[in-house]
């Protein structure tokens, strides 16, 4: 009994770390760090809305908001707000994470699934508008040798009515 | 005729002029007021949008009997419906008794549609089948003897699954009115086997803070391209050097001259397109030799070839389709001067492998929407260009003018192999990126405003 709670202890002290983390560094723009969390197959996936209720459940039929079953994708958005090229990137929205609702179990060897709910206040300074993103993040963690590894992000957006740009800083 | 009419009749003139459209001179202007001005808008809602001919889906969203989807035409909220026998309707989303919105749904199957406030009910063809409880309401004969059905629009029209409607009666047939757009929807239809198209379920919707009127010129705008996607070209240019042949490259036959055109049509319809021969992205036809070959056989090689040509349609005032990486439907609703709701579709040959859906589920994803590599900065851009219109007193901009020294008329060697005949047509090197082809949509738009002044005075 006593081990079982010290070990959910540690899943939750695992899944918290890296969320939060992971919160912070895309609210200081520290992406190489980043997208680093992600194993290089990690699937990062923002489902659309099929009707009032539903999302969408197969990326490979249906249209995604975002969809990249590999690391490349993510680090391809990366480049391109880097290049300082992209019109969405000058200048940049500042973004504000804020996570809770957090439950993490483990669901494999070496696995841990998480949910856990987020609000993203996104402010652009170029037109001094603001406004939130929210929905629901599952999080899949996978242990990689020492480190705890973001293998699969689903991200819900539940207002799914976007302004003008939706990007992976801003959910 | 009185003094109110009058007023508004003179007033929607003066608007009209904002186009300031001069061909033997070769001067067109546009004053930055009409991306701007609260009475424009509501001129354009009124007179433009409310009508003429709006796209407003496709047959295939309500394939079976009682399917429905939701819609508007200018600010009216729309209902369009499969009845019980397989008649497609359209009708004005609001119910007869006190005007609630009878289906707040963005799509589905259902036989009755009841409405929330008092609970009168309306079948699947806008028939009224029940006002509660009627018998004990005390009601005036004025009242038994009105219709209680949902109002349809006035006008609704399919062209191959693409459905039309229209709030004013006072319009041209459907026919008439897409003229040789048809043939550029065609070439996306002709794609399937079965000559039917779909949309990919996950439609999305996005806003931007700036006119419509620059998201129906960025559609036809190839200038920019280069500049404004920059940092997606980089992407592409880089993704290529490794691409395999599932990537779905195709080539133009030899002999084809490069470069970038468009054919401008009546009604406010245009379409933009580039023949290259290096090309940045891949197709899905493209991307299985053997039904390329089919569709080529069935279609023939020269409309094979404008399959796999870049292809931008505008059908004014609410529509653009395009035929790129993947294929996009795209329609806008005017929210306000300065606000712009998009609802995006991406669209599909029914038919395609599975291999080619995915592959064009992809392309669809990283190219456009709010969420793409290349959308995502064109809207970011309306906003720059709306921020800057606010210089309302600056002389007019310069954006309409390229190919204007050049405008074809009559026969071209691309109007005939398609067989086609625009009105106008363009054609330069694929550093050109024509503008006139902008000037239908706003020789239309003047049409309207001018023609509802005519009505009103
Ligand atoms: S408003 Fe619809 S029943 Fe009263
Ligand atoms: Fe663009």
């Amino acid at each position: 009994m006593a081990g079982g709670a010290i070990k959910q202890t540690d899943v939750h002290a695992v899944a918290g770390a890296t969320i939060f983390r992971e919160a912070r560094l895309l609210d200081s723009g520290e992406w190489a760090d980043w997208v680093a969390m992600y194993s290089e197959d990690a699937v990062y996936w923002v489902p659309g809305w099929l009707d009032e209720y539903t999302t969408t459940n197969d990326p490979d039929t249906q249209v995604s908001l975002l969809y990249h079953d590999a690391r490349r994708g993510l680090e391809e958005r990366i480049a391109r707000i880097e290049s300082r090229k992209s019109i969405t990137a000058l200048p940049l929205p500042r973004t504000v994470h804020q996570i809770s609702n957090l439950e993490a179990s483990e669901t494999g060897p070496d696995e841990i699934t998480c949910h856990s709910v987020f609000s993203v206040h996104v402010y652009d300074p170029r037109v001094a508008k603001e406004h939130l993103r929210h929905g629901r993040y599952a999080h899949t963690l996978r242990r990689e040798g020492d480190t705890w590894k973001i293998a699969r992000k689903v991200i819900t957006l539940v207002n799914d009515r976007v302004p003008t740009v939706l990007d992976f800083y801003s959910i | 005729m009185n003094a109110a009419s009058q007023n508004h009749a003179a007033r929607l003139r003066e608007i009209s002029r904002l186009v300031d459209d001069r061909p033997s001179e070769r001067i067109f202007q546009v004053d930055r007021r009409i991306f701007s001005d609260p009475a424009v808008f509501d001129a354009e809602l009124r007179h433009i949008f409310e009508a003429t001919w709006n796209f407003i889906g496709l047959e295939s969203q309500v394939a079976r009997p009682n399917d429905f989807v939701t819609t508007h035409i200018g600010r009216h909220p729309i209902l369009v419906m499969r009845s019980a026998d397989g008649k497609v309707g359209a009708f004005l989303n609001t119910c007869r008794h006190r005007g609630t919105v009878v289906c707040p749904f963005k799509q589905g199957r259902q036989k009755f549609h009841v409405c929330r406030y008092h609970g009168w009910a309306y079948d699947s063809s806008g028939r009224n089948i029940s006002v509660t409880e009627e018998a004990s309401g005390q009601y005036p004969p004025s009242f038994s003897n009105q219709n209680h059905d949902l109002l349809p629009v006035a006008r609704l029209g399919s062209y191959r699954g693409f459905l039309f409607a229209s709030l004013s009666a006072d319009v041209p047939q459907l026919e008439e009115f897409l003229g040789d757009t048809r043939a550029f929807l065609d070439l996306i239809i002709d794609q399937s086997d079965s000559g039917e198209v779909e949309f990919v379920p996950g439609a999305s919707t996005y806003t931007f803070d700036a006119n419509w009127k620059l998201q129906f010129e960025n559609g036809l705008d190839y200038y920019h391209f280069a500049t404004t996607h920059s940092s997606y070209v980089d992407i592409l240019k880089k993704r290529n050097a490794t691409a395999g042949p599932d990537a779905g490259f195709t080539v133009e036959p030899g002999g084809e001259q490069e470069g970038q055109g468009s054919f401008s049509f009546d009604y406010g319809h245009a379409v933009n397109w580039s023949i290259k021969r290096t090309q940045l992205y891949g197709r899905p036809l493209g991307m299985d030799p053997a039904r390329l070959d089919a569709v080529r056989q069935r279609v023939g090689s020269t409309r094979a070839k404008w399959m796999l040509r870049q292809r931008n349609l505008t059908i004014f005032p609410n529509l653009q389709v395009i035929d790129i990486l993947s294929a996009q439907v795209r329609t806008w609703r005017p929210l306000a001067p300065d606000k712009t709701e998009m609802v995006s579709h991406c669209l599909a040959p029914v038919g395609e492998s599975a291999a080619a859906r995915t592959l064009r589920i992809r392309n669809y994803e990283d190219f456009f929407n709010a969420s793409g590599l290349a959308s995502s900065d064109d809207n970011v851009m309306y906003e720059f260009c709306q921020t800057g219109y606010d210089a309302t007193s600056a002389a007019p901009t310069q954006g309409y003018l390229r190919g204007v020294a050049d405008i074809g008329h009559g026969e071209s060697a691309h109007t005939r192999e398609l067989g086609i005949t625009p009105s106008e047509w363009s054609f330069g090197p694929t550093s050109f990126g024509g503008e006139t082809n902008f000037h239908p949509g706003y020789r239309e738009w003047h049409r309207l405003l001018q023609h509802a002044a005519g009505e009103t005075a």
